[in-house]
């Protein structure tokens, strides 16, 4: 079962935890977007591993985006 | 009224392993924060003289006293760090907070006999004020624990006089005594002049065999009659007057128990007049807790010692306020009012001890497409919009009907701002929320969690709704001011560097002007400087803020001003619908 992260709101991406094949534990920090000067956080929903990354640290999301893969 | 309260929605979640694990760091910081905290408590604590020269006088210091007199595990201390004349003894010299006396809650205060043996400071008189407004607004017995020598005479041009200064407590004792509230004292050592009405005004004196109490003491008996200046036969004249005062100091218990009967009881032991002062709470008038209590109390579900976890330290950090709240309830338990309407607010009814409270919070974070509904930049708990104002308007309101008191938790950056706020009418609404808390008339305690800036500080419960917040409390992560200090820096500076560019002068300056305000803004937001100055009034440990709301509800709860009957409140059944 693979389960994607999704972007809770547009902003940049300013930090991010995970790297590719990495094992990962639900509530793990995945990454920090930016907007509105405030830094919202973003949780692994599940135990697992990274199967795929599609934004990188810099870069600009949409809301409801697709940022990583879990599988 | 029983199914709304007793079993309310449990809320909150279990932190997982990998929340335990990535809020390690937050929470050794906020740890070793705390621990600095507690340093400069225990500075105050040191100050002046050391406990061990005071007990070999055959007296027990300040400290000893509040630690007989309180019962164990309910002391609240409140302006520990409160010093805003910056006084080089560190202190106000009088130490305060909210405790239980016998079971029964009082707001009690000592002069601290190791500094001065208790004189007058400057910023004294408004700590006291303080503190005869929480007993006031709590409508709850003010204990005095007097030792009190008078005025700390080089100073007192910055206290003695003026409409807040050192004589105003004695005017709010008697009001106090109006409005039917016992102040009760217990008196020791040497009391003359201020310390003399500091003994006189309270409504019941249990004195210690060794103390006095005086208009003029010894001091200004010696040296009263002054010829324009000072010659070796006046001072000869006030060495032979001082011996003899200081072994019959006017106004001994000889004089004001036998004499003028002004002392009701005297005690040959320290600790007697303690016993004395716990014996008499046992017969002041309040109410039994199950009289007001919806439910049997109970711990939260989740411990409060994780919102040192779930409170971000870095303050742009966005976290789950339902989260930390649901630490300071009654069972994890709460109920929320309007949880689809204005939802960078958080607006519910919640217990603690199995008192009835209402809890208005900020939510943080994004808070969703379309919202707010009269803009078209995106929402962010933590700021206030049209809908969340207008919701707490409401609660607040209700809350007044149905006479609850109110916790407030506070985070926030301020009143959205710009023409489409304008328009939806944010300035109106504002001032309509201070008008809302101001006509509830019912208690109320405010902890700023993290940010308190711009006018949402003020209507948030903030310490300027005056009459009705007992206290505020800060955390470590509190800072507060008008406005972030990177924004004052430009606010202040944007149109000289406007005219810098054009007239084609070096930026540099203006520049390192910016950031000098931007860290001066800093450095005088921190939860030290709040406590120093009474921004907050007290600085708490994260992990203390359920005993403190606990100590508030159990304190509004005991002697209420009026009463709504549970089963003709109003609230619970809106929220039901």
């Amino acid at each position: 079962m693979a389960e994607e992260i999704l972007a809770p709101l547009a902003g940049k991406i300013v930090k991010m935890f995970m790297e590719a094949g990495k094992t990962v534990e639900e509530d793990d920090e995945a990454l920090v977007i930016e907007a509105m000067k405030m830094e919202t956080p973003v949780y692994v929903p599940c135990n697992g591993t990274v199967k795929e990354i599609k934004v990188k640290e810099g870069g600009e999301v949409e809301e409801d985006d697709v940022l990583a893969i879990i599988e | 009224m029983r199914p709304y309260f007793e079993n309310m929605p449990e809320f909150g979640k279990e932190l997982k392993k990998g929340a335990l694990k990535r809020t390690e760091e937050n929470l050794a910081e906020i740890r070793k924060a705390e621990a600095e905290i507690a340093e400069a408590v225990e500075k105050v604590k040191n100050a002046g003289f050391p406990t061990e020269k005071i007990n070999a006088r055959g007296q027990m210091t300040v400290w000893q006293r509040l630690e007989y007199l309180v019962d164990p595990g309910t002391w609240c201390p409140l302006h520990t760090l409160y010093n805003p004349a910056d006084n080089a003894e560190g202190t106000t010299s009088v130490i305060d907070g909210l405790g239980k006396i016998e079971g029964r809650w009082a707001v009690i205060i000592g002069f601290d006999n190791k500094v001065m043996a208790g004189a007058w400071l400057p910023g004294q008189s408004e700590n006291i004020l303080r503190v005869t407004d929480l007993a006031k607004r709590l409508n709850t017995p003010l204990i005095w624990l007097v030792n009190c020598s008078g005025a700390k005479l080089p100073e007192q041009e910055k206290f003695y006089a003026n409409r807040r200064g050192a004589g105003t407590p004695f005017f709010r004792h008697a009001e106090l005594a109006q409005m039917g509230i016992p102040v009760l004292a217990g008196i020791y050592g040497t009391n003359p002049a201020g310390g003399g009405y500091q003994s006189i005004s309270p409504a019941v004196l249990f004195a210690h065999k060794n103390c006095n109490i005086a208009v003029g003491g010894a001091g200004i008996v010696s040296g009263m009659a002054p010829k324009g200046h000072f010659d070796t036969e006046t001072a000869e004249t006030i060495i032979e007057k001082a011996r003899h005062f200081k072994s019959v100091p006017p106004g001994r218990v000889e004089i004001h128990y036998n004499e003028t009967g002004f002392f009701r009881y005297v005690f040959e032991e320290e600790k007697g007049v303690l016993d004395g002062l716990k014996e008499y709470m046992g017969k002041l008038p309040a109410y039994d807790p199950e009289f007001f209590r919806v439910a049997a109390p109970q711990p939260p579900k989740f411990s409060t010692e994780e919102i040192a976890r779930l409170l971000p330290l870095a303050q742009k950090t966005v976290y789950d306020f339902d989260e930390i709240l649901s630490r300071l309830t009654d069972g994890s338990q709460h109920t929320e009012f309007r949880p689809d309407y204005g939802p960078e607010v958080y607006t519910g009814l919640i217990k603690a001890d199995g008192f009835l409270l209402a809890c208005i919070g900020n939510r943080q974070g994004y808070l969703g497409k379309d919202y707010p509904e009269y803009a078209d930049y995106p929402g962010f708990g933590g700021k206030l919009y049209r809908q969340g104002l207008i919701k707490m308007n409401e609660f607040v309101t209700l809350c007044g009907r149905d006479r609850i008191p109110i916790v407030w938790l506070q985070d926030t950056t301020g009143i959205d701002v710009g023409d489409d706020a304008e328009k939806a009418e944010l300035l109106g609404l504002g001032q309509s929320l201070i008008y809302s808390i101001q006509q509830t008339d019912i208690p109320m305690m405010l902890v700023v969690l993290r940010k308190g800036s711009a006018a949402a500080h003020y209507v948030l419960g903030g310490p300027t709704a005056n009459r009705h917040n007992a206290f505020t409390l800060g955390t470590v992560a509190t800072e507060i001011y008008v406005m972030h200090g990177e924004t004052a820096a430009v606010a202040t500076y944007s149109r000289r560097l406007v005219k810098e560019k054009d007239a084609g002068c070096p930026l540099e300056p203006v520049i390192e002007k910016m950031n000098a305000l931007a860290q001066d803004y800093y450095n005088k937001s921190r939860p030290l400087f709040c406590a120093r100055n009474g921004l907050v009034d007290e600085i708490v440990n994260l992990a203390d803020l359920r005993k403190y709301i606990t100590a508030f509800a159990g304190a509004a709860y005991q002697n209420p001003k009026s009463i709504c009957p549970h089963h003709q409140m109003i609230l619970p059944r809106i929220i039901r619908g």
